[in-house]
């Protein structure tokens, strides 16, 4: 398996479970070097798709191969690639913090023991205390560091940073821009908190009701849509204004907020020459981005 | 509708009470066709009216944990006039049960007409004095398994070995002013302490496990997760740092992708804690013996339950093949570990239980008869031929368990089922053993059980989802 090639492949995969379609036929590669993010509202089919990617889920239809390999069958060789954070968060609670991360090392051969200190002291875990007694934020902490602690080339963060608090999660979102300085490896981190994903991702996948709707570099979706103040300079505006796709419009005394798709500045500029008008071009934050494609 | 009226629609619609209805009408038809049977008889007749005495505390415990369930509620704790329901929801079923329960005296053998008539009052009270046991002790204790667990104790083998039965139930046709008495101020006293507008603040939003929330696994573990903190900081001591040595260093001897690894791996944490707790493995140790000794004087059918009780234990160890903690084993690890676990589960237990029970052998000369109530148990040594139902049995536990993953109490049901089941079918194996070697008869069966095992474990392991869908696993 070259480096060019993805590291998980996901072809027509389809999943039930009884009634509810959970995936429809999705499609995706995952290539290395890349941060995704992988969004939709719950039950969209995020958690589905990510447990079929390390085979804790099989497909009824289609097929999914991570690391070149049937993904049912990965053994320990591809999944000590593989760093998973599941939003569950079941850990081994009878063992202090120490004797599981110990446990958990015993597994990994390129366990990264500096690594594994620095994270203890910069997101200050005690080492000393029993798993049982940690508070959501801190067992998610010992989460991902168990889930980091091997430099995995593939790492899924499954809800990772819900319980984190916001100086946690700006450390975290600083670590996974450091994880991913080595180009060989790929982040997938599934998220509600938006406002985070957006500072870290370099794509965005976008699920509803088990389809995907975007899988896009994160850059592209951005340029697909803008907001658009126009300010008519003679105090009034046409009652129609020269926009295609335009997604929203909010208009008062000669000004006009529009939240339009596809359509190039230089398209925008010429509009506003036209009109007499001066325009304001913004662009759309990835909540709103995520309202307008999911809404 | 009143609130009353959907509060008791509670009692169809939880599924799970049709069960208990099952289970119940059973009982009656039991208690009925006994009675019945023996009317002619003055005094045979005597020893069936207790037991329906003895489910109402079971009647008790089920409508306290449905009420329980009400006042957990926030909603419910706000709402107008549902605080007060609690009390007449427990009084109507309470006194409904109670007066269809005392009805079953009517037949009460060598009573004069005036006398049936006190001994119904007597039998209601009764009712409910043991109706309102139950609903006490529901609402005192959080772990409604307890009361499952007593209710079992209670009702079938402690007055069935004591004929406790038929002295409580003189007591009441004797001494009914007694019980008329006591059962009257025992429902004062109920209806005074359900009204108290301090309960609904107790149970309000309170981490509670009802009966039914047995079923409920989702339920049980953020439950066991809130009790985490106090739990877990009970245990001090463990895991032991040697255990946890030995365990990682059988670990390392295989190289990081060997199998060897992983099934070291969940040995540990299967036996890791156990093996910690040295005084908890001395008083496990102890009570095993206690048993042993208990069931050696109940004599030789009653040992069999020895044999039985470990592999109903053993259900309550969780495989290592559900699990979202992502460790680097794959399927095929997830198979192999689970498989040398519950063989060596099973391994382990038989020779305990085979060496406890060979313990009795030089004991039956030492031990002396117990009298009770005119009734001597003899010690009887165990015998030491069914050492193979711990074999037997722990595959197909851990088979239930694989199957109904979901819902830990459904299994342990199923368990009690097919250990009855299993019971009253040993005289089939034992007229099977004429016409079959014996010998032959029990490797079938060994093998039987574990290729069914395997072949299960093998088809969760390679084809099925390894955690649920919406739910912590």
């Amino acid at each position: 398996m070259s480096s060019e090639d993805p590291i998980v492949q996901m072809y027509k995969v389809c999943k039930r479970f009884g009634k509810i379609k959970a995936l429809d036929k999705v499609d995706i590669q995952i290539y290395r070097g890349r941060i995704i993010g992988l969004l939709g509202s719950n039950g969209a089919g995020k958690s589905t798709l990510l447990r079929h990617i390390i085979g804790l889920y099989l497909p009824d239809e289609g097929h999914c191969t991570t690391f070149g390999c049937e993904a049912g069958k990965l053994g320990p060789r591809e999944l000590s690639k593989i760093g998973y954070v599941h939003q569950e968060g079941e850990l081994l609670d009878w063992m202090t913090v120490e004797q599981l991360i110990r446990y958990v090392s015993a597994y990994y051969p390129m366990w990264n023991f500096e690594l594994e200190e620095k994270y203890i002291a910069d997101f200050e875990i005690s080492t000393s205390v029993r798993v049982g007694t940690l508070s959501p934020g801190q067992r998610q902490r010992l989460a991902i560091l168990l889930a980091i602690g091997f430099e995995p080339a593939l790492l899924i963060l499954d809800e990772p940073a819900s319980a984190l608090d916001p100086i946690a999660r700006a450390q975290f979102l600083e670590l996974l821009l450091q994880i991913i300085q080595d180009e060989n490896r790929a982040i997938i981190i599934s998220s509600h908190i938006l406002s985070d994903v957006e500072k870290v991702i370099d794509h965005a996948v976008i699920m509803k009701e088990g389809r995907i709707l975007v899988d896009c570099g994160f850059d592209q979706l951005r340029e697909r849509f803008s907001r658009v103040r126009i300010s008519s300079l003679s105090g009034v505006l046409p009652s129609a204004l020269p926009f295609e796709n335009v997604l929203k419009c909010q208009r008062s005394n000669g000004e006009a907020i529009l939240t339009i798709q596809d359509f190039s500045e230089e398209q925008i500029e010429q509009a506003a020459q036209n009109l007499d008008c001066q325009i304001e071009v913004q662009p759309l934050s990835l909540e709103d981005i995520y309202k307008i494609v999911a809404g | 509708m009143k609130i009353l009226a959907a509060n008791l629609k509670h009692l169809y619609q939880r599924r799970i009470l049709w069960l208990f209805y099952v289970y119940l009408g059973l009982i009656i038809l039991i208690i009925f066709s006994s009675v019945a049977a023996e009317i002619e008889n003055p005094d045979a007749g005597r020893r069936h009216f207790i037991w329906l005495l003895m489910h109402e505390f079971l009647i008790g415990c089920i409508a306290a944990a449905l009420q329980i369930e009400v006042l957990n509620k926030p909603l419910s704790y706000c709402l107008p006039g549902h605080r007060k329901t609690i009390r007449k929801f427990i009084f109507w079923v309470g006194i409904v049960i109670s007066f269809v329960g005392s009805l079953l005296f009517f037949a009460y053998p060598g009573l004069l007409s005036w006398e049936t008539i006190l001994i119904l009052c007597s039998a209601f009270c009764a009712n409910l004095i043991f109706y309102w046991f139950g609903v006490g002790f529901v609402f005192v204790n959080k772990n409604a398994a307890i009361a499952i667990a007593l209710f079992f104790w209670w009702a079938i083998f402690v007055p069935m070995l004591l004929d406790l039965h038929i002295m409580i139930e003189s007591i009441f046709v004797q001494y009914f002013a007694i019980i008329v008495f006591i059962g009257g101020l025992s429902s004062i006293a109920a209806w005074f302490w359900l009204g108290n507008e301090g309960l609904a603040r107790r149970y309000c939003a309170v981490p509670w496990i009802s009966l039914f929330d047995l079923w409920n696994r989702d339920k049980l573990l953020r439950y066991s997760q809130s009790k985490a903190v106090t739990k877990w900081n009970k245990l001090k001591t463990h895991p032991n740092p040697q255990v946890e040595g030995f365990f990682l260093a059988r670990m390392q001897i295989y190289g990081h992708f060997g199998i060897g690894r992983y099934i070291w791996g969940s040995l540990y944490t299967t036996f890791g804690i156990a093996i910690s707790q040295g005084k908890g493995n001395l008083l496990g140790l102890f009570i095993l013996l206690l048993m042993a000794i208990f069931f050696s004087y109940m004599g030789p059918m009653a040992a069999i339950i020895f044999y039985f009780l470990p592999a109903f234990m053993v259900g309550q160890i969780r495989l290592p093949v559900y699990s979202s903690m992502l460790i680097s084993g794959g399927r095929k690890e997830r198979f192999l570990t689970a498989m040398t676990l519950v063989a060596t589960i099973a391994v382990l237990i038989t020779a305990l239980v085979t060496t406890i029970a060979a313990l009795s052998v030089p004991l039956a000369t030492t031990m002396p008869d117990i009298t009770l109530h005119g009734k001597t148990f003899t010690f009887h040594a165990m015998s030491l031929q069914p050492f193979f139902v711990p074999l037997l049995m722990i595959p197909i536990v851990f088979t239930i368990q694989l199957f109904f993953f979901k819902k830990p109490y459904f299994v342990t049901v199923t368990i009690i089922l097919l250990f009855m089941l299993l019971f009253t079918g040993g005289s089939l194996l034992k007229a099977l053993s004429t016409v079959i070697n014996p010998i032959y008869l029990i490797v079938s069966l060994l093998i039987l059980s574990w290729s069914i095992f395997v072949m299960v474990l093998r088809y969760i392991c390679m084809k099925r989802c390894l955690v649920g869908q919406g739910h912590a696993y």
